[in-house]
């Protein structure tokens, strides 16, 4: 590995009482466990630009001594290189199914929070296009909602997710959920017993799912259809965010995730 | 007993059923869950198809994509999964997404983007398969759809150009045959003797690119040094599908192994010498001097010495 890790390594997001919307939360909230869990310390820093600041155009990006790297993916790679890594105990047929689950995540979780804040009318009127826009001045913060609007249903539309209804996307979800929760089972991590980056991936996305308030509850309520899931996000959250009194909306009690008003 | 049922698809060349992934995944779960299915493949008539591809249609249903036809067929009790545990159906689910998130693109590119392919082998294919006028237009349509799926899901805003994301798309897809080929490992098919969902749909999108014989094939080349995956296709057409193959011989597991070995070193050469070749056209801030380090591979005791990648 080249340099060791510095200590004013940042990681960058939109604001959070503000702006921050459901699925950016989910990719930074997994971005940081999985810091934590590596070890690494990071500080998070938000910014209203940190969309456009970032390289590839998606938050959260980690500026890490003179380099820049966004998303879990590359940000996994990036750590690799620096002589951290969390799955180097995984043999190559369970390396192989980390990679499929953490597909399975981005793919159906990550696409149904895309869907639910973009394309469902009533969600989009009401939370997102306000929180999307809100550091900006009338008429910006229409535009840019708009704009972000339009190439999220254009996305929505090459995938063939355009034509679902919310109900359809919501039993997705419920699909996954089943299928997280199966594979989780009893173990207290996806591969027993040392989180890797798939804990981190599955608890950024559920944790936020859980903690968010929407139009309707529907869609915490399919996650915390399935016990081992909700118990699962509160060991985590124990573990890697209690102690350190950070700002992320993690720092909640040891009691039922509360609610942040995300709204 | 089910009323009978008709599925409207693409038609086959080269040794396969048919070229359309989906129609392909749709056959292939038919015959592992013993569905009585008549396949009507399009040809030059003037039905020519309306929407989606492949169609089941049986009495008054008509359903379209794979994952709903598939569904339907597991109703009316024709079920490949039965036997699988629990945890092996959500092994199904996550595979599947791996299979869509990183090969398909790389599929997509070569026979709707990559213009030597397209326009020596899969336009006049499709062309001759549509009724006139619609072989004008209909060739061409799928080829963009094509095109503005993979730039959106794997192009950056705002530009989306596609030659960011070919290298990136390509290195995927062979980290996914080799992910493939190491969770096959030697069965037969992926959970065990029996043929399941996950068989059908890898089938599906291997055996394309397996057997089409395009002029730029550096994903069929990569398949071809995975000797269980070209094993597994051959197995599923000459036993479920009844079409000879012209047989290979069966290689040993060591050279098995020291295959994989050697596509996993070159997946990462490439990888190291393409991240390279992005970072010296970023404009990048001084660098600190990059210290060689040594890249370990899995079971083998090879060294190489490369630089080591920092940046994404």
């Amino acid at each position: 590995a080249a340099e060791p890790w510095p200590e004013n390594a940042a990681l960058y997001q939109q604001l959070k009482e503000e702006q921050i919307l459901l699925s950016d939360n989910a990719s930074s909230l997994a971005v940081q466990a999985f810091l934590q869990m590596c070890n690494l310390p990071v500080r998070v820093v938000c910014r209203a630009n940190a969309e456009y600041m970032s390289p590839s155009g998606k938050v959260p990006f980690i500026h890490v001594g003179n380099q820049v790297v966004s998303e879990l993916g590359p940000i996994v790679q990036f750590v690799k290189a620096k002589g951290h890594s969390l799955s180097d105990g995984l043999d190559e047929v369970q390396k192989a199914e980390m990679k499929a689950y953490m597909e399975l995540v981005n793919n159906m979780l990550l696409t149904a929070e895309l869907y639910l804040q973009w394309c469902d009318d009533v969600t989009v009127e009401e939370i997102t296009h306000p929180r999307y826009g809100s550091p900006y001045p009338w008429p910006l913060n229409r535009i840019l909602s708009y704009q972000k609007q339009w190439e999220v249903r254009r996305k929505m539309k090459a995938i063939g997710w355009a034509g679902k209804t919310p109900k359809q996307v919501l039993e997705d979800v419920d699909q996954c959920c089943q299928a997280l929760s199966q594979r989780l089972g009893t173990q207290p991590y996806f591969f027993n017993k040392q989180p890797t980056e798939l804990d981190a991936l599955v608890f950024g996305h559920l944790f936020t799912i859980l903690t968010t308030e929407l139009i309707t509850d529907e869609l915490s309520e399919k996650v915390k259809n399935y016990s081992n899931l909700t118990a699962f996000c509160r060991r985590i959250e124990q573990q890697y965010f209690e102690g350190h009194g950070t700002d992320s909306s993690a720092s909640a009690a040891a009691r039922p995730p509360m609610r942040s008003l995300l709204r | 007993m089910a009323a009978p049922m008709e599925l409207s698809c693409w038609g086959g060349d080269w040794g396969l059923p048919s070229l359309h992934p989906e129609s392909l995944i749709v056959m292939a779960y038919a015959k592992f869950s013993g569905a009585p299915l008549t396949v009507n493949t399009i040809n030059n008539t003037w039905r020519a198809p309306q929407g989606d591809v492949p169609l089941l249609t049986s009495e008054d249903i008509v359903i379209s994509q794979p994952a709903k036809i598939l569904n339907f067929l597991r109703k009316q009790k024709y079920n490949a999964d039965y036997e699988l545990s629990a945890k092996e159906g959500a092994d199904t689910l996550a595979y599947i997404a791996l299979l869509e998130e990183k090969l398909l693109p790389a599929l997509l590119h070569t026979f709707w983007v990559e213009a030597e392919n397209y326009c020596s082998v899969t336009k006049p294919w499709f062309a001759s398969r549509i009724a006139f006028p619609l072989s004008l237009y209909l060739p061409g349509k799928m080829s963009r759809e094509a095109l503005n799926r993979i730039l959106l899901t794997r192009g950056k805003p705002p530009l989306y150009s596609l030659t960011e994301v070919e290298a990136q798309i390509y290195r995927d897809a062979k980290e996914c045959l080799n992910l493939l080929s190491k969770r096959l490992g030697t069965s037969q098919f992926f959970f065990g003797d029996m043929p399941t969902t996950l068989d059908a749909f890898v089938f599906g999108f291997l055996a394309p690119i397996y057997k089409v014989c395009f002029p730029r094939v550096q994903l069929q080349e990569h398949l071809k040094q995975l000797p269980n995956l070209c094993r597994f296709c051959d197995d599923i057409l000459t036993c479920y599908f009844r079409l000879s193959v012209s047989g290979h011989s069966p290689s040993e597991q060591d050279t098995a192994d020291a295959n994989l070995q050697k596509l996993t070193q070159l997946v990462n050469k490439e990888s190291n010498l393409i991240e390279k070749m992005d970072d010296n056209l970023r404009k990048s801030p001084q660098h600190p001097p990059r210290k060689l380090t040594t890249l370990k591979l899995a079971a083998g005791g090879e060294e190489s010495s490369t630089l080591n990648r920092l940046s994404p």
